[in-house]
């Protein structure tokens, strides 16, 4: 069916208008002279800045070096959130032990910690793992505890008088129920992930997309600085389509997040 | 085809007489299975934070019988039911299945509910939703080999492997009774199981009670607030008004009963009389 294709391709292509425009306009109004190339270079000089930053190997280094710091602080920070929520969701003792505290600590801005972090840490790697690690951890820890919280209990009842046992009930019926909630809670951990990670590489690093940026400033090469929030775009966008990916895979039975 | 599906069910197991060749009046299959849990309930007391709700309630239900529970709504008829399956405990008296003191042991034939809303888990294909019934038996293979067996039986085998919320809400508590089915329980409690549903798939669901409760033998208690449902189901009905049996009374109208028979249509005046007028009409 041509019309249904012809659809398709229209729908996919729709998002994308909107930032073709803006790229289209940027490029137009540096090339007419409308916007001065010291402030704001033009996007053919950013993609020039990336070629060459790619071809140097520069580029790669440094986006290897952020992702696997970004990496090892979510896992750190998300393991131990969810771990928690899990023990705060199922045990009333673990709630009242620990919920206050993590309430008041979730309410200090983790990036104020920045000066305190390099005091503690120097500017090495345990400084980003520490502060992405710390920003990931609310999220994931509020959202698994709220999944829990919100899982049916006429299920739960249901389960237990057909005879599960407990690992059953949780596998089966809470751990589901909660799904929803974790990856709302997944996908706020991810934008905190990259912002963490950026603001400590700018303050503090010696290699990473942060201090690839830092380090153009200092020289007034405009265009990577562009270039390193480009990518950084690019990551957060490329971060979220994975994880609707999984939550399309994961709760294929859920009506809402079927995809059409 | 559904009653070729219970017919089919029902034969091997059990030689049972095809659910509709019974003669017509015979009493309650009791005597045929030997499946059915008798309940025995003594002086049982139930209160929440000072509330009484069940006050010194006797009662006997013999295996196999089809009763029926009616009532006000905060007359006690759920506590009743979810005490007797052990959902609640008594505050008092006690309970005995089948004889035998305290719960039945594992070996026992089940006792299940079927809640008034269906309670399928969303996220488990509607086999495995019913699988649920046989939580800890057998491979997974088995259960799933029997769970569509007993999707059959209700009439849904081909949704099998569709996901709960493609369902219709009649198809869905169908799921909910196979579900309750499959593990051959020996007392089936409902909990107003049909009180959401549109008046035609009500009738429909409980001819499907009543064959699939011909068929297997089980004991069924019904908890329900429509009287017209519980007189056309049961072959004994219990009025209960403020934590006490207030009447009981036998249906001796022959199966399959026939929708609009006078006999029924006058024990169903009778009863909403007594629940609503109050005014003591002789038994």
């Amino acid at each position: 069916m041509p019309a249904s294709k012809h659809e398709r391709l229209r729908d996919a292509a729709i998002p994308w208008l909107l930032p073709t425009v803006i790229l289209l306009g940027w490029q137009a109004a540096v090339s007419v002279g409308l916007v001065s190339n010291r402030f704001m270079p033009a996007p053919l000089d950013v993609a020039r800045a990336g070629w060459e930053a790619g071809r140097t190997g520069e580029l790669w280094t440094n986006l290897g070096v952020s992702t696997l710091r970004a990496l090892a602080g979510f896992v750190v920070g998300g393991g131990i959130g969810f771990a928690l929520g899990l023990a705060n969701g199922l045990s009333r003792l673990s709630e009242r032990l620990t919920d206050t505290s993590v309430q008041m600590v979730r309410n200090v801005p983790h990036l104020s910690l920045i000066p305190l972090v390099i005091l503690w840490f120097g500017i090495g790697e345990e400084a980003k793992l520490f502060l992405v690690a710390l920003g990931v951890f609310f999220p994931i820890y509020a959202n698994t505890l709220h999944g829990i919280r919100s899982v049916d209990p006429g299920l739960v009842e249901m389960g237990r008088v057909y005879g599960m046992s407990r690992t059953e009930l949780f596998t089966r019926v809470v751990l589901p129920g909660a799904l929803p909630s974790i990856f709302v809670g997944l996908r706020y951990a991810l934008g905190i992930m990259w912002l963490t990670l950026i603001v400590a590489e700018t303050i503090s690093a010696s290699s990473g997309l942060g201090y690839m940026a830092m380090q153009a400033r200092e020289f007034m090469l405009v265009n990577v600085v562009v270039l390193a929030i480009l990518i950084y775009a690019a990551l957060g966008k490329l971060a979220d389509a994975l994880t609707r990916q999984f939550e399309r895979t994961c709760l294929a039975w859920n009506p809402a997040y079927r995809s059409a | 085809m559904l009653l070729d599906a219970v017919r089919r069910e029902a034969l091997p197991d059990d030689a049972v007489p095809r659910a509709d060749a019974r003669p017509a009046g015979s009493p309650p299959p009791a005597e045929r299975a030997g499946r059915g849990i008798a309940v025995t309930v003594r002086d049982l007391h139930k209160s929440f934070d000072g509330h009484t709700v069940i006050e010194g309630l006797n009662l006997f239900l013999p295996a196999g019988g089809f009763t029926a529970v009616v009532g006000r709504s905060g007359c006690g008829k759920s506590t009743l039911l979810r005490l007797i399956l052990g959902l609640e405990t008594p505050t008092g008296g006690r309970i005995d299945l089948d004889g035998t003191a305290g719960s039945p042991r594992r070996s026992e034939p089940p006792k299940r509910i079927m809640f008034q809303e269906p309670r399928l888990l969303p996220w488990a294909r509607v086999v495995d939703n019913v699988a649920v019934g046989l939580s800890g038996h057998g491979t997974r293979a088995e259960r799933r080999e029997r769970a569509r067996a007993a999707l059959g039986e209700v009439g849904l085998a081909e949704k099998a492997g569709q996901w709960p919320a493609t369902l219709s809400g009649g198809q869905r508590q169908r799921v909910a009774l196979a579900r309750a089915l499959v593990s051959r329980p020996g007392l089936l409690a409902l909990d107003e199981p049909l009180g959401a549903l549109d008046a035609l798939t009500r009738i429909d669901m409980q001819d499907l009670i009543e064959r699939i409760w011909q068929a297997q033998g089980f004991t069924a208690l019904l908890v329900t607030h429509d009287v017209a449902e519980a007189v056309a189901l049961a072959d004994r009905i219990l009025v209960v008004e403020a934590g006490r049996i207030a009447l009981d009374l036998r249906v001796e109208v022959p199966r399959p009963r026939r929708r609009g028979d006078p006999d029924l249509a006058r024990l169903e005046g009778r009863i909403l009389d007594h629940l609503l007028g109050g005014s003591e009409t002789p038994v």
